[in-house]
């Protein structure tokens, strides 16, 4: 074994089942995969930020005029004896921007060295008063930059005392005891078991100072405590060594022991917030950043807790990040550090310019046509990543037809469009568009997507009715947060009442809780159904509380296999009953995951308090959610992405494009269409997908458009529309591969107008379509595949409907006769939505006349299948 | 070079044109540029004396258990030990479970590592991209399939893909993270060719794969020549990686469609009924003769998935509850399938000399609960079970590390996922120190630092 294997396996092997700590999640690995690319990194670090995104980046990161340093935090305030604070120094921009850490060349000094005491970067009290901190730094210019921040030293004299809920279960919470594959798993390790994650702080303390006839505790001499001797390597513990006996937590939990091993005290303070700084840094490539984390009590304590925080990096292309806090930048973007301290979530986003060298006056010259453009430019400017140009007419009328309509404009329409020269066009043709049938169309499938309607987990009668109470508002464009009430306050019968069909598809309060947060707020919260959320704030009595809201939802009729039974179901609500928390054996009192509880014995039904919670424009997440699901749908990848994971930690590209969003919408009464007017008229929407080769690795920021393959069911109706001959959809497939015969859809019915994702159709399978089984955009596939070219080519699609009698290839050489170049334009126009070049006329007209009277046909068909393979036609660009 | 010239050739020899080669050329068509590969070559990346090395990867989709297998354990209590025997082998030292008689009589080709564990979440998610990949997924970045680094590093061999999953990728295991079973942050050129079919079916071929009869070779060059005149127009499409991929696929696609070694390479009736039904007439049997066969015509990794999904299917996930698979399920069904298909597969390869240069391995997600539920099924168990590897290298007969008495936890030689991709790639012959590129082009290395093949193995 090489020495570095051996290390490698003292480090992570050797201790055995506590280094598979977090196992349940995974985090142990991550931290194990950041070493390891530590050590790759330090390799390679200098050659990954030269040779790959040149040096130009690095240069003129220095020649960027720094205007001044900042120290960070911008005060201090230390309570008690030995209390600390770490402190970071930042170079400033003109504008008042933080920049690069500065790492070397920093004097720091502090003016009363009674008061408090430094320590590298750490300022330490040593007794009460109030003086101050100064750092100074020489630039290469020879100018000496200065600034000072006040330091408080209150109650100097005071070692600081330990408190169980906020120090205590810190230190087992960094050190991993309480993680679900040690002793946070729901039945402990070794007979000793403690609540994940801490979530449980009164039986953890019962745990481990009265359980087991308190053997874990000795008050008398705490380090022979099980509590202490174990971690520590004194006597066998299978977790290993998780508190070498110099550290600093392993005297914490002596000093606490030794001094009475106390609860929670009424008087201790409670955590308000947690704080990272810098919480916005611009960045170099290759620079490093150190991250402050800092707790703020109830009573004003805020103290340093950098070493019992979590970290880890939300785009590692960006910036990676160890579990010390330290970041490392890797590439340009903005990426985001999440930072978890007893159970919350703070962000410290990152800033990492794609080129210094673009004038920021460049990005007054951009036109801006709403909030969407000012808020986009503002993020580019501060990026330096210039966007593409506007599109063309062509372009825009296409790729507003698709995103909005989901069909094709005709030959005729998009002659039209191309020939007027109103200057308002564009917007005239924005308003048309929401207007059409189509739309109507486009957005039930859309929603039923998001709702699951599929007849394998519902019967067919029950999924048309929900689909036909879809489609109903859609046409009527309801506000949407009074579709969402409407579906979880839904009551009667299920054909009648197509909204109570969601409690069809989720039969339990769990599934019901579950389906709601994903579809309505993007939350997944199910990990808080055993134990609380491990990402999020969410816990496992929310969980409980939030599905008890549920509770008395009944149902009789159908509600077993979708082979069997009438499909009538009719909905009804209880006045009574609860659900049991399973960790208590009792009912959770009801409660909107983080709203106040409501009263148990109220009759009335509790849905109603859970959709005026869900709906609010207070909610944090509903008007996000719904935002970014609309967004998503026109731009192809959401402002969070994905658009079904909207937890803390998972933030926006664009925090300030969200925020205008969601206001608009709710100033709009969630009326979607305003703010689908709004996408489609900014320049935003507007841009041109050819990228410069500024913006070319850009992949979220928009500062071009994404060229994204054409979900499968508007592709197959986009052949069909330039095919002719429309596709027969007369039977579903049940899970299980078994068919049955369905008589919903009438000859010529377009897949968008499908209410069922089990139609069995091999085109729309081949390229992806929402399988409907979970609420999950993820179910769909967009990515083109080998197998999806090979159906274009060779499969039951394309080739069939073309040869046809009657399809269009028959009807456009009866029409253009022999006039091959009007045929060819024709064909352009009604598939590409543009002119031919003459290149390209001239030689499919080659094609054409070459061949005999008898093979034409079959040119004509082959010329069609060309322009529907191209990316020209697969794609909305 | 040898590897150039040959492709060349088999493509000329099967009716494809001269321009048709010319344009589609190199390994450009997965992404993966000549220079770049002999740039590869050159470094040392890969290596050539083991360019006809090929592997296939069992994926024992479920979690078969370690005790009732290849990891018994007789002595212990009987809520450990479980309701099943162990037989001798042929090899010395060796036993494995009654379950599996027919393995018994191959034990001297195949391997046994008893000591894997990995530290992901007991999800088969979670034990599906470790396994495969070598690692967990953190930060957005999803690492690619070992088959998947050996499609970027070597490219296709002959007109067939480079990597195919038999008989389609995974489906749902429950937590809905990504199943390792993809190109990753290679790209979805990189992602394996899905068969999307059942190789045991009566009817079974591939789909899509052959142009109907009234497209002959003449309508297929028109098409593809008035095709790229009609796509020439979007050169601006190639900042895309998405669009980029979609004309890659075009000539990936035709390349197989017009390529009749490739065609009869999935021909399963050319293959003698008796063979047929030595390999087992199921979708596994039938996925493991289908694997040989595309090895032999020039696949250089083949993933076996056993079943496609843990629910309503019976699998090796024996919870003894409903919707998964009770420990008769495992016995009546799922052993005698699998203990058929795996050791045909291996005599086959012994008997036409492909052995030793192709690398079987059978892996899962994890082992199973050392004790038995109260269901009398057994539940998800990372912490330690059993891989198996055969041919390509590695000797026959062995066992390589050992798990404590009731086998919850490795007791010699601790075993990580790297460790088991490194011994895969190895056998390829790819230089386990070397780096793919990475999310924004940041090196990453084949194999976390710190971890290398399992050398007891070779």
């Amino acid at each position: 074994m090489s020495p570095i294997r051996f290390f490698f396996r003292l480090i992570f092997v050797g201790q055995e089942t506590a280094l598979m700590a977090d196992r349940n999640h995974g985090r142990s690995m991550t931290r194990c995969n950041r070493n390891v690319l530590t050590c790759c990194l330090t390799r390679i670090a200098l050659f990954c930020s030269g040779a790959i995104f040149g040096l130009s980046t690095l240069q003129s990161a220095e020649i960027e005029r720094k205007s001044g340093i900042r120290i960070l935090p911008a005060n201090i305030d230390l309570r008690g004896e030995n209390a600390w604070q770490t402190i970071c120094v930042q170079n400033l921009s003109q504008d008042g921007r933080l920049l690069s850490e500065i790492g070397e060349g920093v004097e720091l000094q502090i003016e009363d060295t009674k008061v408090a005491r430094l320590e590298g970067r750490r300022v330490i009290a040593l007794s009460s008063g109030k003086t101050s901190l100064k750092a100074s730094f020489r630039t290469s210019q020879g100018t000496t930059l200065t600034e000072s921040i006040p330091i408080s030293v209150t109650e100097g004299d005071r070692a600081v005392e330990i408190e169980f809920r906020n120090h205590v279960q810190a230190v087992l919470a960094r050190n991993g005891c309480n993680t679900g594959a040690c002793h946070g798993a729901q039945a402990g390790k070794g007979g000793f078991r403690l609540s994940l994650r801490g979530y449980d702080p009164t039986s953890d303390h019962f745990n481990i100072t009265r359980q087991d006839r308190a053997r874990r505790i000795e008050l008398s001499e705490p380090s022979r405590s099980l509590l202490i001797a174990k971690p520590s390597g004194a006597i066998e513990h299978k977790g290993g060594i998780k508190l070498p006996v110099d550290s600093h937590d392993y005297r914490l939990l002596v000093e606490w022991i030794a001094s009475g091993a106390n609860d929670t005290q009424a008087a201790d303070p409670k955590l308000k917030e947690v704080e990272v700084l810098p919480g916005q840094v611009q960045l170099s490539i290759g620079d490093t950043q150190r991250l402050i984390v800092r707790a703020h009590y109830d009573n004003g304590r805020i103290e340093d807790v950098t070493h019992w925080a979590k970290f880890s990096s939300s785009d590692e292309s960006v910036a990676s990040v160890d579990e010390f806090g330290q970041i490392k930048v890797l590439g340009p973007g903005e990426g985001a550090i999440s930072v978890w301290f007893a159970s919350r979530i703070a962000l410290a986003r990152v800033i990492v310019p794609y080129s210094l060298d673009t004038k920021t006056e460049l990005f007054d010259t951009f036109p801006v046509a709403n909030i969407i453009d000012e808020k986009v430019i503002a993020q580019l400017r501060s990026l330096g990543l210039p966007p593409s140009d506007r599109t063309t007419d062509s372009e825009f009328l296409r790729r507003a037809y698709l995103t909005t309509i989901a069909t094709l404009p005709t030959a005729q329409e998009t002659v039209e469009f191309l020939e007027d020269q109103d200057i308002n066009k564009r917007e005239r043709l924005v308003d048309h568009l929401l207007e059409r049938p189509e739309f109507v169309d486009y957005w039930s499938y859309r929603w039923s997507d998001l709702l699951m309607l599929n007849s394998s987990i519902i019967q067919p009668e029950a999924v048309k009715s929900y689909y036909f109470w879809i489609r109903g508002h859609v046409a009527k464009n309801s506000p949407w947060d009074e579709i969402v009430r409407e579906i979880l306050t839904a009551r009667g019968e299920s054909l009648e009442n197509g909204a109570t069909n969601f409690y069809a598809i989720n039969q339990d309060p769990e599934g019901m809780t579950e389906n709601a947060c994903q579809a309505f707020l993007g939350l997944s919260i199910g990990c808080a159904k055993c134990h609380n959320h491990p990402l999020e704030k969410w816990t496992n009595d929310q969980y409980y509380a939030m599905a008890n809201m549920f509770a008395r939802v009944r149902a009789k009729g159908w509600g077993g296999d979708v082979r069997n039974g009438a499909p009538e179901r009719s909905l009804i609500v209880l006045d009574r009953g609860d659900l049991i928390q399973p960790l208590t054996g009792k009912p959770q009192l009801p409660a909107p995951l983080d709203a106040p509880t409501l009263d148990p014995n109220d009759p009335t039904d509790r849905r109603i308090a859970l959709a005026d919670w869900l709906t609010s424009p207070n909610n944090p997440y509903f008007t996000r959610a719904v935002v970014n699901r609309v967004w998503a749908a026109f731009f192809g990848i959401g402002i969070v992405n994905s658009v079904d994971d909207l937890r803390a930690s998972n933030p926006a590209s664009n925090p300030a494009l969200m925020d205008a969003l969601c206001e608009s919408l709710q100033e709009h009464h969630f009326d979607l269409k305003s703010l689908m007017r709004l996408i489609l008229n900014s320049e935003t929407f507007q841009r041109s997908s050819r990228t410069t080769d500024a913006n070319r690795d850009d992949r979220k920021f928009f500062s071009h458009y994404y060229p994204k393959r054409l979900m499968a069911e508007v592709l197959h109706d986009a052949v069909v529309q330039v095919a002719g001959p429309p596709s027969e959809f007369n039977r579903t497939e049940l899970l299980g591969s078994d068919f049955r015969k369905t008589a919903f859809y009438s000859a010529g019915t377009r897949a968008i107008q499908l209410y069922d994702s089990t139609v069995a159709n091999q085109f729309l399978k081949t390229f992806g379509r929402n399988q409907r089984r979970i609420t999950c955009e993820c179910e769909r596939s967009d990515e083109p595949s080998v197998v999806q070219v090979l159906h274009i080519n060779n499969g039951e699609t394309l080739n069939p409907k073309l040869a046809q009698d009657g399809s269009n290839v028959d009807r456009w050489m009866q029409r253009f006769m022999s006039d091959w170049r009007g045929l060819i334009r024709h064909a352009y126009l009604s598939s590409l939505s543009r002119e031919p070049t003459a290149v390209e006329i001239d030689g499919l007209e080659s094609e054409i006349v070459n061949v005999t009277d008898d093979e034409r046909r079959l040119v004509i068909e082959d010329l069609l299948w060309s322009l529907m393979s191209s990316r020209e036609f697969l794609f909305v660009h | 070079m040898l590897d150039i010239v040959s492709r060349a050739k088999a493509h000329t020899c099967n009716g494809a044109t001269r321009r048709d080669f010319l344009q589609i050329g190199s390994l450009g068509a997965i992404g993966f540029g000549l220079p770049q590969y002999l740039a590869a070559k050159e470094q040392g990346v890969i290596d050539p004396a083991k360019d006809r090395r090929s592997a296939i990867m069992i994926f024992n989709l479920g979690a078969p258990s370690q005790l009732d297998t290849f990891d018994m354990k007789p002595d212990a209590p009987a809520e450990i030990r479980g309701p099943f025997k162990p037989i001798p082998t042929n090899a010395s030292g060796i036993s494995v479970s009654e379950i599996l008689p027919m393995h018994a009589k191959i034990a001297d080709k195949f391997s046994l590592v008893r000591s894997c564990f990995h530290r992901g979440a007991a999800v088969h998610d979670s034990g599906w991209q470790i396994m495969q990949t070598g690692r967990q997924f953190t930060g957005g970045v999803n690492t690619p399939h070992a088959g998947s680094v050996v499609s970027y590093l070597r490219g296709r061999r002959t007109d067939l893909p480079p990597h195919v999953v038999l008989p389609e990728t995974m489906g749902r295991g429950g937590g809905n993270l990504p199943n390792g079973q993809a190109g990753g942050f290679l790209g979805k050129a990189h992602d394996p060719f899905s068969l999307m079919a059942d190789p045991s079916q009566k009817d079974f071929k591939v789909p899509d794969l052959l142009p109907p009869q009234s497209i002959g070779q003449a309508r297929l060059e028109r098409r593809m020549r008035m095709r790229d005149l009609v796509d020439s127009t979007v050169k601006h499409f190639e900042a895309s990686e998405s669009a980029k991929l979609m004309d890659e696929n075009f000539h990936s696609a035709y390349r197989l469609m017009t390529s009749s070694a490739a065609r009869d390479a999935f021909d399963l009736t050319k293959e003698p009924e008796a063979v047929r039904e030595r390999y087992g007439m199921n979708r596994f049997g039938q996925c493991c003769l289908l694997a040989r066969r595309l090895v032999e015509a020039g696949v250089r990794f083949v993933t076996v998935n056993t079943f496609l999904t843990v629910f309503d299917e019976i699998t090796w996930d024996i919870h003894g509850s409903k919707p998964f698979t009770s420990i008769e399920g495992m016995k009546n069904i799922v052993a005698p399938m699998y203990d058929k298909g795996y050791s045909a597969l291996i005599e086959d390869l012994a008997q036409r000399g492909m052995l030793d240069d192709t690398m079987v391995c059978n892996i899962a997600e994890f082992g199973r609960t050392p004790k038995v539920n109260p269901a009398g099924g057994r539940d998800h168990w990372p912490q330690c079970f059993t891989v198996g590897f055969a041919g390509g290298g590695v000797k026959g007969g062995r066992i390589v590390g050992a798990s404590d008495p009731i086998g919850a936890v490795p007791a010699d030689r601790p075993t990580e996922p790297p460790e088991v991709v490194a011994t895969i790639l190895h056998s390829l012959g790819l230089n386990l120190e070397s780096h793919l590129p990475g999310p924004a082009g940041r090196p990453f290395p084949l194999i976390d630092f710190g971890f290398r093949e399992i050398t007891e193995l070779f």
